[in-house]
C-alpha cells in the first residue's frame, strides 16, 4: 500500500477488494476511474466448480483421444542402429532446428540460455507501466539503436542461412518500425501497435520464430535433416 | 424446436453445478468404454471360437479339461524369450485335431523339441509378446521382425545347429552352396564363435592362365560361364563385350610360365578322326574312373558324373594340349594345391586321354570370338576392372592383391535392420524378400553394384536364403549349451612315406580319415581293423567295385608293388578302431547256424549280395568275397553294433547276442568267391 | 428425500464435523470456512472478481495446466505398478501394458498424451499471461515461479520420454543430452551427472525415472504451492481491466 507516488495518481480507496491498484493519468488521458460493476464471487463453491468443468472438459478430450490413438512405440533401443533422422522430442525440435544452422554451442548453449534469462528479467525491466506508446519519447535514439540491433541480428541470421529466423525477424520488426512513422489518421488497429512496449515486441518475435522452427523441425525434416514435405511420406 | 434445445441445455449446463453434473456423467459413461474395449480383445474372440469348436466334438470333454483361458504365456529369459501365441493358438498340443484347417487352431506338427522348453518365436519369429493378430504376425513399427514365411522355417534350427541335421534339406543345402559357389570368398559368415565359414570350391590359379587356355576362350567364358558349362559355379558378372575384351587382355597378359626352361615334348596324340584311338581313350577315360569328379554332357544331353572336378563337355576347346599333357602327367606341377590325383600314367595313356578329351569340342562356343592384339590402354583398364570386380577375392592373379572383406559381411544378415536396406521399388519390405531379390538379380538394386548373377533354380535361391536367415543375431545371444558346434577342421595329415603318397594321390579328396576328407568315398579312419591285408593290397593295385550301384568308384592309380605296400603296411598298423583289440582272434562260431540266420531271422539278403545269381540287394556292399577282405572281428563287432564303429551307417543296430553274431560271422568268413576280373564296370 | 435427509445426517455428524469444520450452511461465511479451514483450498482465496472468472481472461489455461498435472499424477502412479526401470525389463514393461494388462493401452495413452498437451498448456498460459500484462508489477516474481514451472514441466516430460527404452526415447534421449555436452568447460561433466554415464543405458535409465517419478514432481508440487498461493497474495487473478481508454 506504499507505492511511490512520483507521478499522477489516484487510488481506488476499497484496498480489501483490489489490494494494489495504481491508476496512472497519462496526457492524453483523464484521470476518470471508470466505475465498473466488479462483484465478487465465492471460491467455494463457484470457482472450484468452474475450475472441475474446465478440467472434466480437458479430461474428456483427453480420454477419447487416448481411446482412439495409441501413444507412439517403436523397437527395442539399439544403440547401434541410429534412426535418421533422430529426432527429439517435439518441444525441443525448435532447438534441434536451431543447431542444424548453428554451432552446438550457439544453437544448443547460447540462445537458450538467453532466452530463459529473457523470460525471468521480463517483469523487471521495460515494463512500461504507463501504457505509453513505444515511439513518443525518444524516437531518433531508439530507431538509431534499434535499427542497428535489427540490422546486427539480420546479417548474424543471414550469415548462418537461419532464412527460417530471419523472415519473421523481418516482419516484427517491419511492424513495430512502422509505428515510429507517424500516421496522419491511425486506424484503431495502428494505434494498438503503437502502443506496445518493446518487451511486446520482443515476445511476439520469439513465439513466432519459435513455432515456425518446431513447425519446420517437426514436419519438414527427413533422413539427414534435409527438408521434405510432410506429405511426400517416404 | 430451438426453445425446447434451449431449455435442455439450460437444464444441463445452465449453472457451474448443473455442468459439473453433466458432464461427469458424460465422463463417467466415456470412461466406461475403457473397460468395454477390454471385452472386445481379439484373443478373447479366437478362445470362444475355440471352445465353441471342441465343445461339439467326440473329445470334447478331455479338449475342454485341458484348455485354458486368459493369456497363455512361455517365458524362457535365458532365450530371450516371451511367447503369447498360445492364447490364439489354443489347440498347438492337441494332436487329436490333426483334421481342424482354420488357424489358430491348428495342432503344432510333431517336431524333436518341446515347445514349452523353445517357446514360438524362435523358429517362426514375429512378435511373441503381442496379442493381436496384426502384431504378433507383421512388421510394425514397434517391432520390425515378422513372422518367418513357412517355406524358410529350416533357418531357424541353423541358430542352434551348425552341423547338417536330416530334417533340415533346404537349409543344408544352402549352406553347402554358401561354400560351394564362393560366396564366402568375398563375403565374410562367421559361427557365433567367431569360426568363419570357408568356401569348398577351388577357383583356379589365373597366374599361369596363358599357358592354359587361349585368350578367346577367356573372353567368352567370362562373359557367360554357363555357355561353356551348364554346372559351371562362376556366375556371370554381366560384363560388357569392352569389358571382356579388356579383362581377358590382361588376364594373358599377367600370367607367367609356370615351368621354366625348355619346351615341353607332347606325346603323340591320336588323330581326330581315328575313332578307334579315340574310344580306347574314352577307355582309359573311364577305367580311371574320372567321371568320379567329372561331369561330361553325353549326346542324350544327359550330365553324368561328378562335381568335384570342373565339367569337361566342351573341355576340348578349351585347353592347350602342351598343357594338358603336362597336367595329366602330375597335376601338381601346374597347380600344388589341386584336389586331382596324380595317376601315375604311362605316356601312350596320357595321349589316348588327351585324344578322347581333344574330341570334346563346340565348334559354335568360340566361333564370333575374335580378338586383336591387346593394347596398353585396354591392359590397364582390364586391370583396373579385375580389382573393381573383386575377381582376385577368388582367383590368384598376378599383380592384383587379394582382397580381405570385398562384400558386406553376412554374419548377421537375416537379422538385418529394414532401416539399413536399401529396397528396390515395388518390392515387399521384409528381409527374406531382400535376399531372395539380391541373389536373384542383383543388378535391380542398381547398375553400378558388383555383386554378380549366379544361375541357381528357385529351390536353390530358397536354400541360400534359409542358410542366410539363419545367421541372426539372437544365435549370438543363446546360451552356448544350446548351440551344436560344427565339426573343427582337421589338419590331419598322415605322416611318412605313406602319408606322402597319400597326398600325391590325393586320397583326402575322396575319404575322410580323422575327420579330413570328402565325404565322396568311405571314410577310412578305422580302415586298418576292418580289412585283410592281402585284400587290401590288390584292391589298391586293381580297384573293383564293392557297390555295384555307384558310377563314381575308386580309380586306378597306377601304383608300384612297393607304393601299394606302403600304403596297405600303414593303413594296417594306423588306422585302427579302439573299439576291440585288433590283435584278438576270432572265436569261430557255428557256420551253418550262421546262414541260417543271414537268410531267416535277420534277412540280411534284402540288402546284401552273396549270390549274384539269386540276390537282389543293392544296398549295402557285396558279400561274395567278404571272407578274403574283412577282419572277422571287425564283423562280429559290427553285427553287434555297426553304429559303434561307424556312427550314421546305414547297417541296422541288430544288438545281435554273440552267439548269433559269431555264427554270421563264421558264415560270411567262408565267403571267399575269387575276384571276378575286370569286376568294374 | 430419504437420500438427501441421509446426506443431511451424515454432515452434520460428529466424526464429519471433526474432519470438515466449516459445517453445512449456504452462507458466505460457511462458503469462507470451506476454503479457509482447507489445509489445500487455503491457497487460494475465499473470493474471486466475477471479471476473472470470464473465459476471455484467461481462457483457463493455467487450470487446465494443474488439471494435466493431476491427470499426469494419477496416471503416472497407477503405470508406476507396472514399470521396471531396467533394460530391457522396461521395454517389455510397454509390451505388456499394450498386450496384457487391462486398460494397460489406456492407461499409457492417457499419461503420454496429458504430458503432451501439459507442455502444449504451459507454453500457451506463459504466452497468455504476456499478452495479458499479468506479469507486471506485482506478480513479477510469480512469473518468475512460471518460468520455474515451465522448465520443470519440459525437463518432467524429457525424463518420460526416455522410460519406454524403444528407438525413438533412446535417440530422442541421445539426440538432447548431446546438446547439453555443447556447454563449454562442464559440458561433458553435466552429461555424466544425468546420465550417469557417457551414454545413455541403464544407469540413464534409472536416473531419469527417480528424477521422473520423485525428485521433478516433488519439486513441482513446491513450486506449484507458491504459484497459487502468489495468485492470492498478488491480488487475485489479473483481469486484465485497464484503468481508461
Amino acid at each position: 500500500m506504499s507505492e511511490p507516488k512520483d507521478f499522477t495518481a489516484s487510488m481506488d480507496s476499497d484496498s480489501h477488494r483490489t489490494p494494489v491498484r495504481v491508476a496512472f493519468v497519462t496526457r492524453r488521458t483523464s484521470p476518470h476511474v471508470e466505475a465498473r460493476d466488479d462483484k465478487n464471487v465465492m471460491t467455494y463453491p463457484e470457482v472450484l466448480l468452474r475450475a472441475a468443468v474446465a478440467v472434466e472438459v480437458l479430461l474428456l478430450g483427453l480420454v477419447v483421444w487416448s481411446l482412439f490413438w495409441d501413444a507412439p512405440l517403436e523397437g527395442l533401443a539399439d544403440p547401434m542402429l541410429t534412426p535418421n533422422p533422430a529426432k527429439a522430442p517435439w518441444y525441443f525440435l525448435g532447438l534441434q532446428e536451431l543447431l542444424h544452422y548453428f554451432p552446438p554451442v550457439v544453437g544448443g548453449v547460447i540462445i537458450p540460455t538467453l532466452v530463459v534469462m529473457a523470460l525471468i528479467v521480463i517483469p523487471y525491466f521495460g515494463i512500461n507501466i504507463e501504457a505509453e506508446g513505444f515511439w513518443i519519447k525518444d524516437r531518433e535514439k531508439k530507431m538509431r539503436v534499434l535499427g542497428s540491433v535489427a540490422v546486427a541480428l539480420v546479417a548474424f541470421l543471414a550469415w548462418f542461412n537461419v532464412y527460417a529466423v530471419l523472415i519473421p525477424t523481418v516482419l516484427i520488426a517491419g511492424i513495430m518500425f512502422l509505428g515510429a512513422f507517424a500516421s496522419p489518421k491511425p486506424g484503431r488497429l495502428r494505434r494498438w501497435l503503437d502502443s506496445k512496449p518493446l518487451s511486446f515486441w520482443i515476445m511476439s518475435w520469439f513465439l513466432t520464430a519459435a513455432i515456425i522452427l518446431t513447425a519446420i523441425g517437426t514436419f519438414f525434416r527427413g533422413a539427414g535433416w534435409a527438408w521434405v514435405m510432410p506429405w511426400s511420406a517416404e | 424446436m430451438t426453445e425446447k434445445i434451449r431449455t435442455a441445455w439450460k437444464f444441463l449446463f445452465g449453472d457451474s453445478a448443473r455442468a459439473f453434473g453433466s458432464l461427469s456423467v458424460v465422463l463417467v459413461v466415456m470412461l466406461a468404454v475403457v473397460p468395454a474395449k477390454d471385452h472386445f480383445r481379439e484373443w478373447l474372440h479366437y478362445q470362444h471360437e475355440y471352445q465353441s469348436l471342441i465343445r461339439n466334438r467326440s473329445d470334447g470333454v478331455s479338449l475342454a479339461r485341458r484348455f485354458q483361458g486368459g493369456v497363455q504365456q512361455i517365458w524362457l529369459p535365458e532365450l530371450d524369450v516371451v511367447d503369447r501365441c498360445a492364447t490364439c493358438h489354443s489347440g498347438l498340443k492337441e494332436a487329436s485335431l490333426a483334421g481342424v484347417a482354420a488357424q489358430p487352431f491348428r495342432p503344432h506338427p510333431p517336431i524333436p523339441h518341446s515347445l514349452t522348453e523353445f517357446g514360438c518365436v524362435m523358429c517362426h519369429r514375429g512378435q511373441g509378446f503381442a496379442t493381436t493378430v496384426e502384431d504378433a504376425h507383421s512388421s510394425t513399427k514397434a517391432w520390425e521382425q515378422a513372422i518367418l514365411p513357412a517355406r524358410y522355417v529350416e533357418s531357424s534350427c541353423g541358430q542352434c545347429h551348425e552341423r547338417p541335421l536330416e530334417g533340415t534339406p533346404q537349409l543344408n543345402a544352402g549352406r553347402d552352396m554358401l561354400a560351394r559357389y564362393g560366396c564366402v570368398h568375398c563375403h565374410k559368415i562367421a559361427s557365433p564363435e567367431g569360426r568363419v565359414m570357408t568356401a569348398t570350391d577351388d577357383p583356379p590359379s589365373l597366374a599361369h592362365v596363358a599357358e592354359k587356355t587361349t585368350r578367346e576362350w577367356i573372353f567368352a567364358w567370362i562373359k557367360n560361364p554357363q555357355a561353356y558349362a551348364t554346372t559351371a559355379t562362376m556366375p556371370n558378372f554381366q560384363l560388357s563385350d569392352e569389358d571382356a575384351r579388356d579383362i581377358s587382355a590382361f588376364l594373358i597378359n599377367q600370367s607367367t610360365p609356370y615351368i621354366a626352361g625348355a619346351p615341353r615334348k607332347t606325346p603323340a596324340v591320336p588323330k581326330q578322326d581315328d575313332t578307334a584311338a579315340v574310344q580306347q581313350g574314352s577307355s582309359v577315360y573311364g577305367e580311371s574312373f574320372c567321371a568320379s569328379c567329372h561331369a561330361m554332357q553325353n549326346a542324350a544331353g544327359l550330365m553324368t558324373g561328378g562335381n568335384i572336378g570342373p565339367e569337361l563337355t566342351r573341355v576340348g576347346s578349351k585347353v592347350k594340349p602342351e598343357w594338358l599333357a603336362d597336367w595329366l602327367r602330375n597335376p601338381k606341377v601346374y597347380d600344388p594345391e589341386t584336389a586331382m590325383p596324380h595317376y601315375r600314367f604311362e605316356e601312350k595313356d596320357v595321349g589316348l586321354v588327351m585324344g578322347f578329351l581333344g574330341s570334346k569340342t563346340d565348334s559354335d562356343f568360340l566361333k564370333d570370338v575374335h580378338m586383336d592384339t591387346a593394347t596398353a590402354a585396354q591392359i590397364a583398364h582390364g586391370k583396373t576392372l579385375v580389382s573393381e570386380r573383386g575377381c582376385a577375392s577368388c582367383h590368384e592373379i598376378n599383380g592384383v592383391a587379394h582382397a580381405d572383406n570385398f562384400a558386406p559381411e553376412l554374419t548377421a544378415v537375416g537379422s538385418l535392420p529394414l532401416a539399413k536396406i536399401l529396397f528396390a521399388p515395388g518390392m515387399a519390405h521384409t528381409v527374406p524378400d531382400y535376399i531372395s531379390a539380391k541373389i536373384r538379380n542383383p543388378r535391380s538394386f542398381g547398375n553400378a553394384l558388383k555383386m554378380p548373377k549366379f544361375t541357381l533354380s528357385d529351390s536353390q535361391v530358397d536354400s541360400l536364403v534359409t542358410a542366410l536367415l539363419a545367421q541372426t543375431t539372437r544365435a549370438k545371444t543363446l546360451p552356448a549349451t544350446l548351440r551344436i558346434q560344427a565339426a573343427p577342421p582337421s589338419t590331419y595329415q598322415p605322416a611318412g612315406r605313406a602319408g606322402q603318397l597319400m597326398t600325391d594321390m590325393r586320397c583326402f579328396s575322396c575319404h575322410e580319415i580323422n575327420g579330413r576328407g570328402g565325404s565322396m568315398a568311405p571314410e577310412l579312419t578305422w580302415e586298418g581293423s576292418s580289412v585283410q591285408r592281402g585284400w587290401l593290397v590288390s584292391f589298391l593295385k586293381r580297384p573293383n567295385t564293392l557297390r555295384p550301384t555307384l558310377i563314381r568308384r575308386m580309380p586306378k592309380f597306377n601304383m608300384t608293388d612297393e607304393e601299394a605296400s606302403v600304403l596297405a603296411d600303414y593303413i594296417m598298423t594306423v588306422y585302427q578302431t579302439a573299439a576291440f583289440d585288433g590283435a584278438a582272434k576270432f572265436a569261430g562260431g557255428d557256420s551253418a547256424h550262421g546262414k541260417d540266420l543271414y537268410y531267416g531271422k535277420y534277412a540280411c539278403n534284402s540288402c546284401h549280395i552273396l549270390d549274384p545269381a539269386k540276390d537282389k540287394g543293392y544296398i549295402g556292399p557285396t558279400l561274395t568275397e567278404v571272407g578274403l577282405r574283412l577282419n572277422p572281428e571287425w564283423i562280429f563287432h559290427w553285427l553287434k553294433n555297426a553304429q559303434a564303429l561307424r556312427p550314421g551307417t546305414l547297417e541296422v543296430n541288430w544288438n545281435m547276442n554273440d552267439e548269433d553274431a559269431r555264427a554270421i560271422t563264421a558264415f560270411l568268413m567262408e565267403q571267399k568267391a575269387a575276384p571276378r576280373k575286370g569286376a568294374s564296370r | 428425500m430419504k437420500l438427501s435427509e441421509a446426506v443431511v445426517g451424515v454432515r452434520n455428524s460428529r466424526v464429519w464435523r471433526s474432519v470438515f469444520r466449516a459445517g453445512t450452511g449456504d452462507t458466505n461465511l460457511h462458503r469462507s470456512l470451506a476454503v479457509q479451514q482447507n489445509v489445500f483450498m487455503h491457497l487460494a482465496s475465499v473470493k474471486v472478481r466475477r471479471r476473472a472468472l470470464d473465459f476471455g481472461v484467461t481462457w483457463y489455461l493455467g487450470t487446465l495446466s494443474l488439471g494435466c498435472f493431476l491427470i499426469l499424477v494419477v496416471t503416472g502412479i497407477l503405470l508406476m505398478l507396472y514399470y521396471h526401470p531396467s533394460v530391457p525389463q522396461g521395454y517389455a514393461d510397454m509390451k505388456d501394458l499394450q498386450f496384457v494388462v487391462s486398460a494397460g493401452v489406456f492407461l499409457r495413452n492417457l499419461h503420454r498424451w496429458s504430458a503432451h498437451a501439459m507442455v502444449l498448456l504451459v507454453f500457451a498460459h506463459m504466452f497468455k499471461v504476456f499478452y495479458r500484462g499479468a506479469y507486471r508489477p506485482p506478480r513479477e516474481f510469480n512469473w518468475v515461479v512460471g518460468v520455474v514451472l515451465l522448465m520443470l514441466t519440459l525437463f518432467l516430460s524429457y525424463t518420460g520420454y526416455l522410460l519406454p527404452w524403444d528407438q525413438l526415447a533412446f535417440w530422442a534421449i541421445t539426440v538432447g543430452s548431446n546438446i547439453m555436452s555443447a556447454v563449454p568447460l562442464m559440458g561433458a561433466k553435466t552429461r555424466f551427472l544425468i546420465l550417469g554415464g557417457n551414454t545413455v543405458n541403464a544407469n540413464a535409465l534409472l536416473r531419469f525415472y527417480v528424477l521422473h517419478c520423485v525428485i521433478l514432481p516433488l519439486i513441482a508440487v513446491v513450486f506449484l504451492a507458491v504459484h497459487f498461493w502468489r495468485i492470492r497474495k498478488d491480488g487475485g487473478l489479473h483481469t486484465g481491466e485497464k484503468t481508461h481508454e
